[in-house]
Formats: structure tokens, sequence, C-alpha cells
């Protein structure tokens, strides 16, 4: 039995206050194609006495974490935050799909979910002769990420944005080998305990080196340093001003310190990222970056900025490919973004670009329309 | 505690119904009442509704009756456009001070034709059919509406307020866009311009630099409209010549008479305005034909002669007299002093026509000339005897005139200007004509010598410049490279480095060679002279000459007629970028139309107009860009349409002050606005629409006549969202409006009603139907065949040209997309978004939800914090209209206590009707 003390559970989330209006599932991307209800395990969770049993509940799982149902709950009920929670009490038992397992053993030997050695992190960059941020104070420390460190797609969005940043005159600096992982997904995976010292792993190493900016590739860095650490108690708070890159690149464009020489004469649509956008409501800064690169032609899809749909790859489920069998939500999305008539599909995440893309080759459709992250598109037009 | 008349007073503060009713009753009480309303008309929201809910009475035909009794009642002053600024005092002896907003339309002359909004050019967006359509910048807020006198909506423009001489752009704008050309040159004469085709041709239009228009695309093309009033209202194609004077002098109505110093734009626009106004007026000049620098300065080729000459003939036509080759106060002219003996008011606008010079050796050799003089010369028709390869010395646009005068005199120019391109002086426009022309530009160069060779010119020895720190003009100051001379083979030097004032001799104070003047007034320290244009400001342009013209016309008739220098004249105008401008609807990106310029290879073999022009399409097609910020456009079409002369255009705010011992506060509510939750696509689709929108869509005195037809079709699938904006904590508006559960059943029994065979599905979390009549109603609409689906929609999408609803019905427990044609969101009420303003003035305090705050929820409901302030209605809290008019009557009920304390042994006594007593009219 995997049993919760539901009663606790619910008063301690504030489960009571659900009017069950069903706004959260209404809205909820994988309802349409899981059994995951958000609405319905809340009210299972309150009807159940005091013991409300997790097991065969494989829809927890389903959960891509996108914040849809908390941002729009009418009553400040937080059904996403109430997963992840049940998804803890799981993850305690140990009984979790073994992809999650190794996701997590290998962020807690290599700092990273990819099973990839801890000496190869830096790699990326080996040849661009970087300012190593813990020798050589600079003003940010540039924060690549798991995946922009690790993966070919994701190393290429970090040497773009390290174009840009460089063009701009930006003192920035980096950890190469020394960044550990962030432990966003390591948190929406449910190991709350593995979170809570890897946050104060990174906090005690970012104090040290007295980091008083910092900028992230992903959104998904972004969120935990922004949103999640300081919620870790007791342990000294990270309180660095953290930004998304793409808050930095608009922010630059305004001072009039970057600018395009070039172009990149194509149609663009633009993909909000949840992590970004419905987490952050970051809308307008990537929008700003690619309205300024000239050439540049921005098309909105029709589900933008605040109901943008989510590409299915956060909140762990980047590991949990074909737990569900139905159509993957990035290929809807691709399909929305080609009746655009966009040539590019454009967006700020590494989890968007590479189910963004592994979707334009299942639909074939790559002779149409290209993914690209918004700092490859700015570094052509550089 | 009593009012200045004796009379025992309750101020009401809001005309929807529970302000109307409070009035009313405490009217037919015997007290005097104060209903003041900050819109134009009486009525509030529920003058919108169509009918109802449950009874599906005619909101209207309810209504409208006890908004006639408002006026009809003696005891009752109305007060529209009206908010209250301040109140001081206590119960029972309030001080209250109003401020009435301009209506720009005399209540009482008003009519109510409507011959004005006919005539009007200018549509904004109707805000009472919630902006479902539009009506004219004059206008009545609904054909019921109390009082039945139109309104202007009036804002500023950026233009206007940019422009020196604050001409009425958008007006002759308007005009041009309607096909009225000669209305349109007439307009800019009635602003006191005389010159509409020289400042059509010379302007420096800083009104285009600040045109809202170029947020969007471009700006409008200003200046070259104007040209086109003149060219095609005043010139060309109409039958015969317009002649605003009709050939007749205009007529002398005063004694004094008045002295200009100066035939120029400055002058001859204060000789203009002040002979309209009937004072004779005469103009000394020294030179021997009038214009001023717009005859002797500014060349043919921009400004031909017969457009000039045209205009001062008009004004001369008018019976100013003209005194030319009469300098004053030097070269044995007459003095100040001798003016004055028989002039009782003096205006100087002597411009600026002295040169400054080079301060070079050699400068005043043969072949070394002076722009002013040179291009003087040149205009009043003389030969100018210069050589094959001039140097033009200066970077302004008296530099540029006189280099693209050389060029047409068959000389080779050369420009050079000490710094680079960017600190020019000169109208960007006029360098690249000149440059086209082959007029060639050396930057960063100043002349060291002139050389002479045989007493003549020979060249110019120049060093190069470098730019350093910024100096007192912002500019950066340029700095002689050392070792750098060369020398430009040149046998002709024209100087343009800047000009002067003459002023000594005049008589009047002076700083520099400026006269100083008050900048309001344009006083000098002379009494009864005043100053203005380039002799007070230097060098400047032909449109601050013109509106200092009219500043000192002003001054000169309020100081002969003994009137307040300064009352109501300001200097503060809004910035240009203070200005928000909302269109009535989405700007179509249309770039500004080109004027068409006559090629650079015919120009220079002349001095023919290098500017051709607006065509007729061209003119109209560009005035039709103009987005009308300021909404009435003052083309002033409305004061010639009204026969009873109720347009008041320069209508001001005025205070107004009362003491009362009540105050009722009934200001009532805003609606949500949707667009604060983007996910149902409203403000996206227009097939999302609130319910205030459908109200007015199936009244039959809304935009549609009473049918329900959105983006041009019946829909023939439509669903009702209802909590939009309440009980949502989100939002922090946690309470439940209360209303629009009903208002959908009713809305959509309507629906039913009006579009037979549609599908009507409404999304609900739980029905309130807790008043009288409501569940019994609530039946009957289910029964009509409405669905009602439990879920709370998440958001609406677009699938084609289909909007998807995504919800989850609660009652399935499973996620659904339903299609629809049209989505009406049931928006909640929300507190005023200025009620925080009231609880200021009036001390009031605000709940937790943003209602004012009763002083006790069950006991005292009506009464406020303060003793003597009520609350009626929705300002309260969310209330359907039986409890709404409940409420203002217990309200009401509640002051005239107070009133009736204060003032036993004076009431003014209604004689009771037998209504009173319970007998229906008629019976």
């Amino acid at each position: 039995m995997l049993q919760i003390e539901s009663r606790t559970f619910a008063k301690e989330r504030g489960l009571f206050a659900c009017v069950q209006c069903g706004k959260c599932t209404g809205g909820c991307p994988m309802a349409m194609k899981t059994k995951l209800n958000p609405r319905m395990i809340i009210y299972r969770v309150l009807i159940a006495g005091n013991g409300f049993n997790l097991e065969g509940r494989d829809e927890l799982w389903d959960c891509t974490t996108c914040s849809t149902c908390s941002s729009r709950c009418p009553k400040q009920v937080n059904p996403m935050e109430a997963i992840i929670a049940m998804r803890g009490a799981i993850v305690e038992k140990g009984k979790v799909h073994p992809n999650v397992k190794t996701a997590l053993e290998s962020t807690f030997r290599n700092g990273n979910p990819l099973k990839l050695p801890r000496d190869d992190r830096g790699l990326w960059a080996k040849d661009l002769n970087l300012k190593a941020y813990a020798e050589t104070p600079a003003e940010y420390l540039f924060y690549a990420g798991c995946t922009p460190s690790y993966d070919p797609r994701g190393q290429k969005v970090a040497r773009a944005l390290v174009q840009l940043l460089q063009s701009a005159g930006v003192d920035f600096g980096i950890l190469g080998n020394d960044e550990n992982c962030c432990a966003s997904e390591v948190r929406r995976l449910g190991e709350a305990g593995l979170f809570e010292a890897m946050v104060e792993e990174n906090t005690e190493m970012f104090k040290e080196l007295n980091v008083q900016k910092m900028l992230t590739v992903s959104p998904h860095c972004f969120n935990a340093f922004k949103n999640d650490y300081h919620t870790v108690e007791p342990g000294e708070k990270f309180d660095a001003q953290v930004q998304h890159y793409t808050q930095v690149l608009a922010g630059l464009l305004k001072e009039d310190r970057l600018k395009f020489n070039g172009s990149f004469a194509k149609k663009v649509t633009y993909h909000d990222p949840c992590y970004l956008g419905k987490h952050n409501g970051i809308f307008d800064e990537p929008r700003e970056v690619l309205n300024h690169i000239p050439g540049v032609e921005l098309i909105e899809m029709d589900r933008s900025r605040e109901k943008s749909l989510c590409c299915e790859g956060g909140g762990g489920r980047m590991w949990l490919e074909g737990t569900n069998p139905t159509t993957r939500l990035a290929q809807l999305r691709v399909k929305e973004a080609l009746d655009t008539g966009a040539e590019v599909l454009a967006t700020a995440c590494p989890f968007c670009l590479l189910t963004l893309d592994e979707a334009v080759k299942h639909l074939n459709a790559e002779e149409k329309i290209r993914v690209l992250d918004i700092a490859e598109v700015a570094a052509q037009a550089l | 505690m009593n009012s200045a008349n004796g009379r025992h007073a309750a101020l009401v503060i809001g005309a929807g119904i529970a302000g109307i009713q409070a009035a009313l009753d405490i009217a037919d009480a015997g007290f005097k009442v104060y209903l003041v309303e900050k819109s134009p008309s009486i009525g509030g929201r529920m003058s919108q509704l169509d009918k109802t809910f449950p009874t599906l009475d005619c909101s209207s035909c309810i209504l409208t009756p006890k908004m006639a009794d408002v006026p009809r009642n003696p005891n009752i002053e109305l007060l529209t456009c009206t908010q209250v600024k301040n109140v001081e005092g206590h119960a029972g002896d309030f001080h209250v001070t109003l401020e009435r907003a301009p209506r720009y339309v005399d209540e009482k002359n008003c009519t109510g034709c409507g011959l004005c909004t006919d005539a009007c050019p200018v549509i904004t967006t109707n805000i009472f059919n919630a902006g479902l359509d539009t009506h004219k910048a004059i206008y009545r807020v609904f054909p019921q509406a109390v009082p039945a006198a139109f309104v202007i909506e009036k804002k500023t423009s950026p233009c206007k307020v940019t422009c020196p001489a604050h001409i009425p752009v958008q007006g002759y704008v308007a005009l041009i866009a309607e096909g009225k050309f000669r209305e349109a040159y007439q307009r800019v004469l009635d602003a006191g311009v005389p010159f509409v085709g020289t400042l059509g041709r010379v302007c420096y239009h800083p009104c285009e630099a600040e045109c809202k228009r170029a947020d969007w695309d471009e700006a409008i093309s200003i200046c070259a409209l104007k040209r086109f009033a003149y060219d095609e209202g005043a010139l060309h194609t109409l039958p015969e010549p317009f002649d605003p004077t009709q050939g007749k002098p205009a007529p002398v109505h005063y004694a004094e008479r008045v002295a200009v110093i100066g035939a120029g734009p400055a002058g001859l626009t204060t000789a203009y305005n002040l002979t309209l106004r009937g004072y004779k007026v005469t103009v000394f000049d020294a030179l021997p034909a009038p214009g001023g620098m717009l005859a002797a300065g500014i060349p043919e080729y921009r400004l031909p002669r017969n457009v000039l000459d045209d205009e001062i003939n008009s004004i001369t036509a008018l019976g100013v007299e003209l005194k030319m080759n009469t300098p004053i106060g030097r070269d044995g002219g007459p003095s100040l002093e001798d003016l004055q003996k028989e002039y009782q008011a003096v205006f100087m606008a002597i411009g600026a026509h002295g040169s400054s010079r080079l301060g070079v050796p050699n400068e005043d050799i043969q072949g070394v000339f002076q722009a002013v003089p040179f291009l003087r010369h040149l205009n009043m028709g003389h030969e100018a005897k210069i050589g094959k390869r001039v140097a033009v010395i200066g970077g302004g646009n008296s530099a540029i005139d006189a280099a693209r005068c050389a060029l047409r005199l068959g000389s080779e120019v050369q420009l050079v200007y000490r710094r680079s391109r960017v600190e020019m002086p000169a109208a960007a426009w006029e360098v690249a004509s000149a440059e086209e022309e082959g007029v060639k530009l050396t930057f960063l160069s100043a002349p060291v010598r002139v050389i002479e060779k045989d007493g003549r010119v020979a060249g110019i020895e120049c060093v190069r410049m470098k730019l350093g720190e910024p100096d007192s003009s912002e500019r950066r100051r340029p700095v002689p490279v050392e070792g750098s001379e060369y020398i430009l083979e040149v046998d002709t030097v024209i100087a343009a480095i800047g000009q002067t004032i003459e002023s000594a001799g005049l008589g009047v104070e002076t700083k520099w060679d400026r006269v100083i003047v008050d900048p309001l007034t344009l006083e000098t320290s002379v009494k009864g002279v005043f100053a203005g244009g380039d002799a007070v400001i230097g060098p400047a342009s032909v449109v601050e000459a013109i509106g200092a013209g009219i500043q000192a016309a002003e001054s000169i008739h309020r100081y002969l007629r003994g009137l307040d220098m300064r009352e109501g004249r300001t200097k503060d105008y809004p910035k240009a970028k203070d200005i928000e401008v909302v269109p009535t609807s989405p700007v179509k990106r249309a770039p500004r139309e080109r004027v068409q310029e006559l090629p650079a290879a015919e120009r220079v073999s002349g001095f023919r107009e290098v500017e051709l022009g607006l065509t007729k399409e061209q003119a109209i097609a560009e005035a039709q860009r103009c987005l009308n910020c300021a909404v009435c456009s003052e083309c002033n079409q409305c004061v010639t349409a009204c026969t009873r002369g109720a347009i008041i255009h320069d209508d001001k705010p005025r205070r107004v002050d009362v003491d009362v011992d009540a105050i009722l506060v009934a200001t009532g509510f805003d609606v949500f606005d949707p667009h604060r939750k983007p996910e149902l696509g409203y403000g996206k689709y227009p097939q999302v629409i609130t319910g205030l929108e459908f109200e007015r869509l199936a009244s039959a005195s809304g935009p549609t006549a009473g049918k329900i037809i959105v983006n041009g079709q019946q829909p023939k699938k439509i669903t009702f969202i209802q909590c939009v904006g309440s009980r949502d904590r989100t939002l922090n508006l946690p309470n439940c409006s209360r209303v629009c559960c009903m208002a959908v059943a009713k809305q959509a029994h309507l629906a039913h009603d009006r579009l037979p065979g549609a599908e009507i599905t409404v999304f609900y979390m739980d029905v309130r139907a807790f008043g009288k009549g409501f569940e019994e109603f609530y039946d009957r609409v289910r029964k009509e065949g409405i669905l009602y689906r439990r879920g709370n929609p998440s958001e609406v999408l677009r699938r084609g040209d289909k909007l998807i609803i995504r919800a989850e019905d609660t009652l399935l427990g499973e996620q659904i997309e339903l299609e629809s044609d049209l989505v009406v969101l049931a928006a909640g009420l929300t507190p005023r978004a200025d009620a925080s303003d009231l609880t200021r003035i009036l001390n009031l305090q605000q709940g937790a939800d943003g209602y004012f705050q009763e002083a006790h929820p069950k006991l005292r409901t009506v009464e406020s914090n303060i003793p003597g302030m009520f609350l009626a209605g929705c300002c309260q809290g969310p209330k359907d209209i039986p409890d709404t008019v409940a409420h203002a009557k217990a309200a009401a009920s509640a002051a005239m206590i107070l009133l009736r304390k204060n003032s036993v042994p004076e009431i003014q006594v209604i004689e009771p009707t037998p209504e009173d007593f319970g007998v229906p009219e008629g019976a």
C-alpha cells in the first residue's frame, strides 16, 4: 500500500479551498490524452477519509508541470504542486519508473541526469577561452545547465549565446566542470531530499564565489534559482539576481549594446516555454529580441503566451518518453507552427528545442520548418 | 448648516438608478438636491441594459420616466459632466467644491436637433454601446439622454500643442479628408493665421515630429496639407479665386490706433488679427516691400512671390495701412515716442536682418558677401554679380538658401561648415535638396582668412576641425586641428554664420541685442509697447513669428480695452509625449503620401518652385490617415451648422460651490475587463464579448437595432461563461458579483428568443437564484432548452474560423471541447477604478473588496463611516436593480432624517399627487 495521510496532506496544501470548478482539468494539456485529471485527484484526496492510496496512480507521472492548472485556478489551489508532492510520496517508497530512478541517480552521482561524466561538463566551451568564474571575477555567472553543456544540440545554443554576449561586450564567466545540476527536474520528480541537498551544495558554492548576477540558458534552471531555492529551509538563502538570457538580451538591445549587422529574413513563430511564460510571466522579452532582428517576420500561433501548449518536456517527462502511447504534445505544437506558414519555430528552452526538433523529424517536416533557439536566430544576424 | 439661500440640501453623487431614485425621494420630501453626474447624461448602467430579470421588463421603458422626472422636479439641480473635487465640514454643514468639465455645448440653447452631428467629420468609439460602434465627436450619449443637449468629446492633440501658433491642425486635416478644401483654408485663417500658403511651404513643421501616427507608420504630412488647403481652397481650381475678405475692409469698432513696426510675418499677423477685431492698424517697415524675411530672406524657389503677394494683399485689403521705406528710431525715421503720440499701442517686430561677421582677415574685400543682404538683393529683384566658384560659410537655413541661390546663378558652390552633418541647424530636407542639386558640403572646416589678390577674393584659407566637448547649445564644440590648414580656391565668399537684431535706437530695454518682454503678454519695458518674433527670441522661424503675432494681438486688445492681461492665458501646454492616443479602429499601415518635386536638373536652371504639392487624391488619402488624437478636431463645422449658436469651443471647466447637509454616494460599479483573463481570448477574437456588449446587441436602440450579429453573422452556437472576474482570487476579486447568474439566464433567454434554433450552453460553477422569482426564472430558461453544463472553462481557442472552448464537464469528469460562434463572458462587477479618489476626498473607507464600507454590515448598510454621508446602490457592493432601488430609498430616508432634524420650520412641501396615495397614473 502506498498510502498518504490525505487529510493532513490536503490541509497543508490548501486543497480544501477547491470548488471543483474544473478550470484546471479543462486546460490541462495531458488530460485529453491520459487519465490525468487534476480536479478529480484533488477530489479523491479530499474524500478519502485520512488515507489516500497512490498505488496504481500512474497518471501522476503524466503531469508536465506546465502550471496551466495552478496559474488559472480561481481559488489559488495549486494542483501541480499537489501532484509533485504525491510523486514525492511515491519516490520515498522507491516505487518509481526505472528511467526516473536512473535520472535521479545520475544527478546525484554526476551532477547531471544524463549519465554523463562530471569532467565532461565544461567541454562545450573548451575552445572558447571563456573566463573561469571561479578564478577571475566577472559581472555575470553564465550558468549553462545540463542540456546545453552535454547535448550536442544544446551546446550550439550555449555557444550562440556566448557569441551574442561577447559582441555586446558583456563581462561573464562560466564554472566549467564545477557547474552542478540546478536540480529543477529532481524537485519535479518528487525527490525532495536530493533537491534540498543539491540546493544547499549549490548555494554554498555561489555564496563562496560571491555570485551577484546570474544568467541561465534554460528557463528550468532560471525558475529553480529564482523561485525554488529560497523555499528550502534551513540554510543560506540564494538571493543573487537571476535572469533568463532572453531578459539579458532584451536589456542589451534596449541599451543599444547589442547590435545586429546581418539579418535573418524568415518567417518565425515563437513557442513560449512553460517555465519562462506561464511560470514566470516572461512573454515580451523573447519577442522583443526576435522583433529586433532585421528580417525576422514574427507570426503568432493561436495558442501563444498564457495559452502556449506545453511541449511535454517538463516535469521529468524528458526521461519518461513512451510511458503514454499517444501522440506527443510537441507534434501537435509543430503542426500548429506549420499552420502559420512559419519557416522557423523559435523557442528559448533546451527541452522545448529537443522535443520540438524530434517532432519535426517524426512528422517528416524538416523541409518545411526548422526549430531554433532564439539565441541561434539572433547569433545568425550578428 | 444652511445653504446659501437658506434651503436645506443634499448632494447626490452619481445619477444611475440609485442616484436618480434617491434624488427624487429627497426632492419629493421638500428638500433641495444637487444631483451630480460625471458623464454627460444621467441613467447609468441601467440605461445600457435591454431587459431586466426575472420579469423581462424593458429596462429603458421603466427607467426613462424616472430620468424625465429629474429635470421636471423643481427641487433638483442637475449637474452633469461634474465631479466632486473637495469636501469640508461635517454632517449638517458640508461645503462641497464641484468641477464642471466643459460640455462645449450650451445646455440651455441646444435643442437637440442633431444638425451638428451631421456636419461633424470625426468619429470616435461609442462607449455607451460598449465600444461596438462609433459616434461623432459631437454627440448625444443615447436618444433618451437627460439633459438632451449634445456634448463634444475633446482632448488634446500633439500637433496643436506643439505648433508655436497653436493652429488647430486636426481641424483643417479633417476638412480636407471630407473634401471641404475651402473650409479647410478658412479654418487656418480663423485661427488668426493669414499666411496659409506661405506656412504650407516654408514651415519647419515641428508638429510632424510629434505626430502620433508615427507610432504606427509615418507622421501625417501636415505641412503639405496646409499648402494644399491654400492651393486648392484659395487659389486654383475653384470657379473664382477665393477671397476670404470679400474684398471689403473690416469694420472699425474702436477709436484707438495701433502701430506695428516691421511688415514681416509677426507684424502682419498682429495687424491682421487686430484689424479683424476692429482696430485701425498702420505697419511701418524700413524695406521697400512688405513681407520682412518672407520677402527678403526666402528664395522664390521655396516661396513663389505670387503666393506671398496674394496673402499680403488679403491683409491689406482688410484695411491695414502699410508705410514702407520708413525705419523707426534710425536713419531719419520717426522715433518710438513720435509713434506713441499718434498710436495708443505699438507692436515691434523688426526681425533679425543684421549679420554676424566672420571675424577673419580680409572679410571686407570685394567678393565677400553676407548672406542676408545677398538674399535680400536677389529677392527684391536685383541682379547679383557673383563669381564662378563660391564658398558659403555656415550650416543654417540661410547658408543653404544662399548656396542654392548661388547655384541657380550658375556658380559652383561649396558649403563649409565647422561641425558635422548632425549638428547642422538647417532642416535636413533642405540640406538633402541642396546636395541633390549639386551643392558640395565640406564638414569640420572653418575659414581662417580670406585670400586677397588685386583687391578681390582669390581663395579662402580653412582649417580642419574636430569635435570636442558639448558647449552651451549642447552641440559638440568644434576645435581646430593644428597644422591642418588648406586653401580653397574660390572667387566669392558668402558668409552665413548668423543673423543679428538691429535693435539699437528702438527705445525699449534689450539684452544682448534682443528686446526684453514678458513671455506671456509680450509687454516690453515701455507701457503700451509690445514686441515679438525674431526681435525677441533671436533668428527663429516663420511659425514662431506668427504665433507671437497672434499673442501680441490678444495682448494689445486686452491692453486697449483695460482687460486683465494674464487671465486664462498660459504657456504650460500638455507635453506631446504625455498624450495617449487610442485609435477608434485598428490602424491599417499606410505610408504618407510623397510630395512631387521638380527634378534636380530642372530646378537649378532658374528659381521655379521646387515642391509641387499634393494632388487632390493624395491630399484626401493623406488627411484620412489622421488618427484624430483630440477626437474633436475644432474644424468648426458644428458652429456653422448650429442655428442656435449653442457651440462653445472655448468652454472652460467651472468651479461650483454648494453647501449641503447630507451627501449620498451612488457612484455604481465598473464592469470587469476580461483582457485580464487572456486565456479567454477577449479582445483577440471578435466573437468573444461581455454580457454588457450582449445587452447592447440585444437592445432595440443598440448598434444593430436588436439583431444579434457578430462578425457579420448570426451565431448558431452560443456559449455563456459565468464567473469571469468574480469569485477569482488570482485577480484579487474574491467576491461573488451576485447579478451574473440571473443576467446570464436572461441573456440566454434573449438569445433563444431572437435566434430560434440556436444551440445555447451555459457553463456554470454554481447557480445562485436567490431572489424573488429568480429560481422560477432559472427553471423557465432551462425548460426553453438552454443547456447548463457544470464546469469553469479553461480557455478559448481558435480552430479555423470556429472558436473552441476547452473545459472539463465536471459532472462527466471529462475534458471537453465545445465549438461556438459566440462566447459571452459574464464579466463581473468591480468597484469603480477611481473609487479611491472619492475615498480620499470624502474620507470614506473601502472594504477589502474595494467597495465603500458601510457603518455596520447588518444594521447600518446605508450609512458610511462618516456621519452625514450615505451609500446607495452598487458602490457599497454588487446589487441587482430591485436591491439597488431599495438600498437607494433607504439611503435617501436616512439622509432625510438628518435634513428633517436640521430644518424643522421651513420645509417646502410639494403637493401630494394621487400616485402618492397609491392611485396609478391616469386612473
